[in-house]
This record gives C-alpha cells, sequence and structure tokens, in this order.
C-alpha cells in the first residue's frame, strides 16, 4: 500500500490530513503488518477524520462501524435475511412438496427437509454488516470501529477472534476469512479502559492537541478563506486556551469551526467584542466559557483597552452560550 | 537484535510496564519494516507496539532515551587521537541495508565510512547525533549511511558480559600496545582529565568481536569494514563500553530508585502504582458487579433470555405468523446507582486518599455515582472528581476549599446534614457506600439520620479500616452503626477490597 513512511506522509497530505512522523510510523506499520491500530486521544483531533484521510489516500473504501452500548454481532457482522427466506419458501412450495413427495412418513420428510436447510443457511441469506462486509470485499478495504469504548466489553471479546486472524465464525457456514484483509482502524475517547487483550493485539496510537505549527498548517488547510494573520492569531489563542483548566479543552475540530465562523462573518482580526460572540464556539461548557474569557480579557486589556466586561449569569450573551451548546452537534 | 530488544523489553518491565512475548514479536517485525536507521522512527515503532496504555508512554520515552543512549560525555581536546590517518573507503559502499531476511540477526545500516576530518576518532563521531542520519552533506555520498550509533550499541548490547571479560583478559595487550606507542603522546589516552580507562582492546579483543560478529551473520561486507577499522574501533571501544557502564548502572539505579520511591510513597501517602491501580480497578469493578441497581421488574427484549410468546407472535406477523424470528426477553441489571460517603478527617487521612482513590476509580467506571466527603459537614465532590484527574482531584479535595477537614469527624451531624440534604438522591436502587471508622469523638452518634437513610436505600455498606476488636475502644460508635447497615466490612489494602469483593460475590451466587 505504502513503500515507506515518508509516503504515507505525502499521501495523507494530499487527502488535507496534516501528520507527523508517529502517525505517518504507525499507519505505515498497520499496513505491512497487517495488524488493526487503535487510536486514542480526547474527542476532536481527528481520530476518524485519520481512517477517512487513509482510505482516500490508499485509494480504499471505507467502511464504518459506529460503536453504542447494546451494539451486537446481529448489527456488527451479520443477519439472515428472514423476509427473503420466507419469501422464498413461499415461492419454492411446489418444489418443496415435490422434493418431500417420496417421503413415506413425517420423520422421513424432516429428514429430507433437513438435508436441504444448506439452501436457506446460505450465503444468500445473509444480511452482511460492516465486519464481514469488510472480510468479504474482494479488495482490502479501511474498516473504522468508531468509538470502541462505548461497545459493552462483550462486543469487545467478540472482536478479538476478527482482529487477531481477519476472521469470524458464523454458526450456520462455518469460518469466514478476509480475502483482503481490510486496514482496521479503532477508535477510543478513553471513557473507560479496554480490555488488555484487545489492546495487545492492535498498535497503539495516543493523539494529543497539536503543536502551534501544525494546528496553523491544519486550519490553513480546511479554512482556506481565514487571512494569514488572523489564523496565526486564532491558533495562538487556541493554544493559550489549551493551557487552561477546562473541562473541555477545545480540540482541532472546535479551532475549525471558529476559524470558519470567522470566514463567515468576514472578521479580519480577533477583536474582544468578536471572541466574546463567538466564543460559543469553542467552549462546550459555560464555566469554561468564563475562563476563556477572563483569561483572553487579560490579553485583550493589555493591547486594547476595550470596556472590559466580567461575564456574569446575568449577561444575555450567555444565555446564548447555553443556546448554542445545545444546538451544537459535534460530529467527531 | 531481538536481544536488544528483549533486554529492552525487561527493562520496561522492570518498571511495571506490561508488555507480552506477542508484543515484542510485533516489535522486532515492525522494526523488519521500518528499519532500524533513524532513531526516531525506531522510537515511534516500539512505541506503538509496546505500549498499549496512555500513561505508560512518560515512562517509555524516558527508558528508551536512557537504554539507547550513549553518547560522548563531553568532546575533550584531549580525548581526541592524533596522527591516525582514518581513510577507510574500502568495501563496496552498500547502500541502505535494512534490517535483513537473510540476516536473521542485526544488521548495521553500513559500516562504511570515511575519512574523519577532524581529529577525534571514527567512533566517537558515531556517538554524535547527527551521524545517526544518512548523511550526504560530509561525504556527497546520499546512499552511504554510517554505521549509527544506534547500530552500534544493537552490537554492544548483544552480549555485554562477554565484551566485558574480553577486554579485563586483555588488560596485558593494552599494556604492550601502550609501550609500543610511547611515542605517540597522548595518543592512548581518552581520557586525561580522569584516571586512565583501565579498557583498551587489542587486536584479539577484536577478533572476538569480529567473530561475534560473524556469528551475527551480518553481512560479510561490514565486518570486512570492521575489520579495517580496527585501529578506530579500538580507540572507541574503551569510550563505548565505559558508557555502557554507566547506562546500565544508570538504568539500574534508576529502577531502584524508583521502587524505592513508590514504596515510601505508598507507604505514606498511599499513593498508587500502575499496576497497583489497575488492581484496584478489577477490584472495584468485581464489587460493582455486585452493588448493581435492583434489578428491574420489567422484561426487556434482548439477545439471550426467555422466548416471549406474545411478543414472538405479534413481530411475527409480517411471515404469516409463523414465528421465524423468535423475541427474547430477560430482566436487565438496572445500571448500578451508587452513593459514596467517604470520611477523610485526620484519623482516617491516610486511608481517605486510598479511598478516595477508589471511588474515583468507581466513579469513572459508572455513570451514576455521587461522591459525597465529610468530616463535620457534607459536601458533594461529584463534579470535582469528573474534572481533573485523580491526583488532583484528592489534592483539591483535601486543599480544604471544599469542606474544613481539619476539624474532628462528626458522623451525627454528617449524616444528619446528609438526611437533610441530599436524602432525594437516594432512592431504592441505590446503594449507600460509607467510607469511614465511625468515631465520633464523643458527638451524637445519631444513629437516627444514619436508619432513614439506609431505608431509603437499596443497601447500606459500611466499609470501616478498623478490625472489629478496636471498636469497643475509644469513642468508636460501629456498634452502634453496625445493625442499621447491610453489612460491614473492614478493609485497609487493595488486596482486602478485593477479598471484600469475592465475598460480595459469593453471597450473591
Amino acid at each position: 500500500m505504502f513503500e515507506s513512511i515518508e509516503e504515507v506522509r505525502e499521501r495523507l497530505a494530499a487527502q488535507e490530513y496534516v501528520s507527523d512522523a508517529r502517525l505517518a510510523t504507525v499507519v505505515f506499520l498497520a499496513t505491512r503488518l497487517g495488524k488493526p491500530v487503535l487510536v486514542e486521544g480526547p474527542a476532536g483531533v481527528g481520530k476518524t477524520e485519520l481512517a477517512k484521510s487513509l482510505a482516500g489516500a490508499a485509494g480504499r473504501d471505507l467502511i464504518r462501524l459506529q460503536c453504542y452500548e447494546g451494539l451486537d454481532e446481529a448489527k456488527a457482522l451479520y443477519e439472515w435475511e428472514y423476509s427473503k427466506q420466507l419469501l422464498y419458501t413461499q415461492v419454492l412450495r411446489e418444489k418443496i412438496g415435490e422434493v418431500l413427495k417420496p417421503a413415506k412418513d413425517l420423520s422421513e420428510a424432516a429428514e429430507i427437509l433437513r438435508g436441504q436447510e444448506d439452501t436457506f443457511f446460505s450465503e444468500n441469506f445473509l444480511v452482511e454488516r460492516p465486519i464481514l462486509q469488510a472480510l468479504r470485499s474482494e479488495e482490502s478495504s479501511v474498516l473504522l470501529i468508531d468509538e470502541i469504548d462505548r461497545a459493552d466489553e462483550e462486543f469487545e471479546a467478540f472482536l478479538l477472534e476478527f482482529l487477531s486472524d481477519f476472521q469470524v465464525s458464523i454458526p450456520e457456514i462455518g469460518t469466514v476469512k478476509a480475502k483482503a484483509p481490510p486496514v482496521v482502524i479503532l477508535t477510543s475517547n478513553r471513557t473507560r479502559e479496554l480490555s488488555e487483550a484487545l489492546k495487545r493485539r492492535c498498535l497503539h496510537l495516543q493523539l494529543g492537541y497539536p503543536s502551534g505549527d501544525v494546528e496553523l498548517e491544519i486550519v490553513r488547510l480546511k479554512a482556506p478563506g481565514i487571512g494569514e494573520a488572523l489564523s496565526e492569531e486564532l491558533v495562538r489563542t487556541i493554544q493559550g486556551i489549551r493551557e487552561l483548566d477546562l473541562r473541555k479543552a477545545p480540540s482541532i475540530g472546535e479551532t475549525l469551526d471558529w476559524a470558519q465562523s470567522l470566514v463567515v462573518l468576514n472578521a479580519k482580526d480577533l477583536s474582544k467584542d468578536l471572541i466574546e460572540s463567538t466564543i460559543s464556539v469553542i467552549a462546550k461548557h459555560d464555566r469554561d466559557a468564563e475562563k476563556m474569557l477572563d483569561h483572553l480579557g487579560v490579553n485583550a486589556a493589555e493591547t486594547k483597552h476595550l470596556g472590559q466586561t466580567e461575564p456574569t449569569g446575568e449577561n444575555p450573551s450567555e444565555a446564548m452560550y447555553e443556546m448554542h451548546r445545545s444546538a451544537h452537534k459535534h460530529a467527531h | 537484535m531481538d536481544t536488544v530488544i528483549n533486554d529492552f523489553v525487561q527493562v520496561l518491565r522492570d518498571h511495571r510496564l506490561r508488555v507480552s512475548p506477542a508484543e515484542s514479536i510485533d516489535a522486532l517485525n515492525a522494526l523488519q519494516n521500518t528499519g532500524i536507521g533513524e532513531r526516531e522512527t525506531v522510537k515511534d515503532t516500539l512505541r506503538a507496539t509496546l505500549v498499549k496504555n496512555g500513561e505508560d508512554a512518560g515512562t517509555f520515552d524516558r527508558l528508551f532515551d536512557l537504554f539507547f543512549s550513549m553518547r560522548p560525555v563531553v568532546e575533550k581536546p584531549g580525548a581526541r587521537v592524533r596522527g591516525h590517518d582514518h581513510d577507510h573507503d574500502h568495501g563496496p559502499p552498500p547502500a541502505r541495508l535494512e534490517l535483513g531476511e537473510e540476516a536473521g540477526g542485526q544488521k548495521p545500516d553500513d559500516a562504511g565510512h570515511t575519512h574523519d576530518k577532524d581529529e577525534s576518532t571514527e567512533m566517537r563521531r558515531f556517538f554524535e547525533e547527527e551521524r545517526m542520519r544518512p548523511s550526504n552533506d560530509v561525504h556527497g555520498d546520499a546512499e552511504r549511511m554510517r554505521l549509527s550509533m544506534f547500530s552500534q550499541e544493537l552490537i554492544l548490547n548483544r552480549k555485554p558480559g562477554a565484551m566485558e571479560s574480553a577486554l579485563q583478559r586483555l588488560t596485558y595487550h593494552m599494556r604492550l600496545r601502550r609501550s609500543r606507542n610511547m611515542f605517540n603522546p597522548g595518543g592512548l589516552v581518552p581520557n586525561p582529565g580522569g584516571e586512565e580507562i583501565p579498557l583498551d582492546v587489542s587486536a584479539v579483543d577484536l577478533e572476538d568481536l569480529i567473530g561475534h560478529l560473524h556469528e551475527l551473520e551480518v553481512d560479510e561486507a561490514i565486518v570486512e569494514q570492521l575489520e579495517a577499522q580496527a585501529e578506530n574501533i579500538l580507540k572507541g571501544l574503551p569510550e563505548l563500553i565505559k558508557q555502557m557502564q554507566r547506562r546500565d548502572k544508570l538504568l539500574k539505579k534508576d529502577a531502584g530508585d524508583d521502587s524505592e520511591v513508590r514504596r515510601r510513597a505508598l507507604r505514606k501517602m498511599l499513593r498508587f502504582s500502575a499496576s497497583e491501580q489497575r488492581e484496584m480497578e478489577a477490584a472495584v469493578r468485581r464489587i460493582a458487579r455486585r452493588i448493581q441497581g435492583a434489578r428491574t421488574r420489567r422484561l426487556k427484549e434482548d439477545r439471550i433470555g426467555r422466548i416471549s410468546v406474545p411478543h414472538t407472535l405479534r413481530h411475527n406477523v409480517r411471515y404469516e405468523g409463523v414465528p421465524f424470528d423468535p423475541v427474547l426477553r430477560r430482566k436487565r441489571e438496572g445500571k448500578p446507582r451508587v452513593a459514596l460517603l467517604c470520611d477523610i478527617s485526620l484519623s482516617t487521612r491516610n486511608l481517605a486518599r486510598f479511598w478516595l482513590h477508589m471511588i474515583y476509580q468507581m466513579q469513572s467506571l459508572f455513570s451514576k455515582v455521587r461522591t459525597f466527603v465529610f468530616v463535620a459537614d457534607v459536601a458533594e465532590v461529584t463534579q470535582v472528581l469528573e474534572e481533573h484527574d485523580m491526583n488532583r482531584a484528592v489534592d483539591e479535595i483535601f486543599s480544604g476549599r471544599i469542606i474544613d477537614a481539619d476539624v474532628n469527624s462528626d458522623f451525627g451531624k454528617a449524616a444528619g446534614q446528609f438526611r437533610d440534604g441530599f436524602l432525594p438522591t437516594i432512592n431504592h436502587r441505590t446503594t449507600v457506600v460509607i467510607l469511614g471508622d465511625g468515631r465520633n469523638n464523643g458527638k451524637w452518634a445519631n444513629p437516627q439520620a444514619l436508619e432513614e437513610i439506609s431505608q431509603h436505600a437499596r443497601q447500606v455498606v459500611w466499609i470501616t479500616p478498623e478490625p472489629r476488636w478496636g471498636w469497643s475502644l475509644g469513642s468508636c460508635d460501629m456498634p452502634l452503626y453496625e445493625p442499621i447497615c447491610d453489612r460491614v466490612e473492614v478493609v485497609r489494602t487493595v488486596e482486602q477490597l478485593g477479598g471484600v469483593a469475592e465475598g460480595l460475590i459469593k453471597a450473591r451466587a
């Protein structure tokens, strides 16, 4: 798939995904060793995006499995298509009668029927779910198992066979082995600790918040409308905010949202008013918003002496953050 | 190379990282793909394959730097060896050699190197960090790579003991050499500042090393080059070995220090190492299975359970009532609802940390846990524990900002406050866990308040650090509280906690 670590970086960059050497090394190894990659890190640092970009860079299909509590193999692996089976029995009723004709009694008929069971539990009647889809695709694909930490522990255990050998056992059919082993990317927000067994089967990649330079590059790539000076100021501000003790530090996703909203607002520079009216884009809790404004307010007071307004509970703009917060659905 | 990686893995294990054999094999396979030319790549590769817990990454980085860290101490002018003409441009210039298929062991990238421009020895130059990268600036030959420091370390690491013993055997040769080199002053005094390194390497040594390399099935060309560079290696080795010994010492000392500090810390503050945390987590997990919320009365659809006839019929109407798709239902376990009340008074201070760690684990494992701390007043700290990492949260709680932690504990008052302020937070599904020693300092015990709490809760579990015989001593109100609680457990250590968990599970079965 890739010849060198450098190539990984270049091809990912072509997909507008900025990577560092560590990430590229892990991706390269994953394609070479055929091992799944477990990507851990806070929300919005580009874990899911990695899988998408990788699929794009390698020219593969992306198959996505979003995990949630209660996810089971019927949703992840396969399901029998009962209605189709039923339809076939209805249509083939006469034929079945014919087949069963020579039977003298009921038990013999049942015996004959048992011999035909394979017809109705064949791959024809199998509804492919993401994992089976990835296994049976002719070309190697990229399988994204998103937010594995949301799934139950049983599901994690169920994945083990698939992850180590790229095969699954279906009781009625037997073992399905991958025609072309997919590149598997698992992501986790660390809402709970994953089992050792799962971790052992994966290459591990810890993604954190990017450095200023990398972030700047990302902003330039993804929000091209933003001016040079403004993007620099923006990234500097965000990096400063991350230093604060926040409940949810703004991640790259938020930076980009902010950059894009500044583009939409046609902003030239980050004035204090502008920050105040758009802080809801990066702050997901009101207490965080307060802290950020405090932090930035001090900064602004040094440069321009604008009327410094301490955010209080009565401030109408704060009610706005609330509204924004509920309206803002962040997909990362 | 496998030995080197194994040694490194061993060091990691000594520092309580969990590395399985499968993972070290992965690491070797991975290195075959990336090559060992670049230090950072090797580091990234090993990190991805060996380190699976985010919190271990720091330890790994430190150990990696330490383990593969043979650098010249300081470049001293006197340490230079003069008068040698190093023109070793021999041997076919091999292109970058990858960790080979045909050679199972290590293959240094390339031993081919040329004359040096300054006077320092060749070996010394390898130590410099820029030598670890292919350099085309010096020789204009991008293809050519030097026997990088990293590869050298791999060779030396292969068999440190053998090297040392060989060296000791051969101090004799060293003297010979020294006398021979009498007219080349300074040539063999690599470290004029301190005492002479009592090590030098002779031809026999070198043969040993080369034989060793042969053993390793290293590419012949490299060995030839090494042989040709005998002179330089002779000079470089003592330094290299010294570095290595120093590093080994550092690694060992480091390990010793670590465990010592940890032990002391544990005794004093009960801060946990990673492995103990894991143990704790497992124990808490086991406990948690027991203190689930009440089983719901309602049956819910599930993958396993009993067939529900009405639901199956309804569901299969589309198949003309033929029950193709049976609907199974069973009683679902409710989400655990736990209210934790933790005494953080002075008398239990050393245990309170342990408890708070435990609580922290519980809270991170379950969604419906509310945590309260008390001395004389009660305060909820659920948020604090959610927002900060464990150690910071613990510090925050003890900082006195939340409640005054320095007064005498008063269970009666605390229970009363809890009843008045937080009773609505518990219901018939909640398990109340109280952590405390029940020492009331002579104040009113107020068992009525606890009784009322107990009536509202599903069960009350009291975890105390004091064994039963101690209850009669001093002003301990445990005998008053015990009949109200559903169970009272004595827990002082993680193992005991695990034991309690086991007991709870057994009691259920």
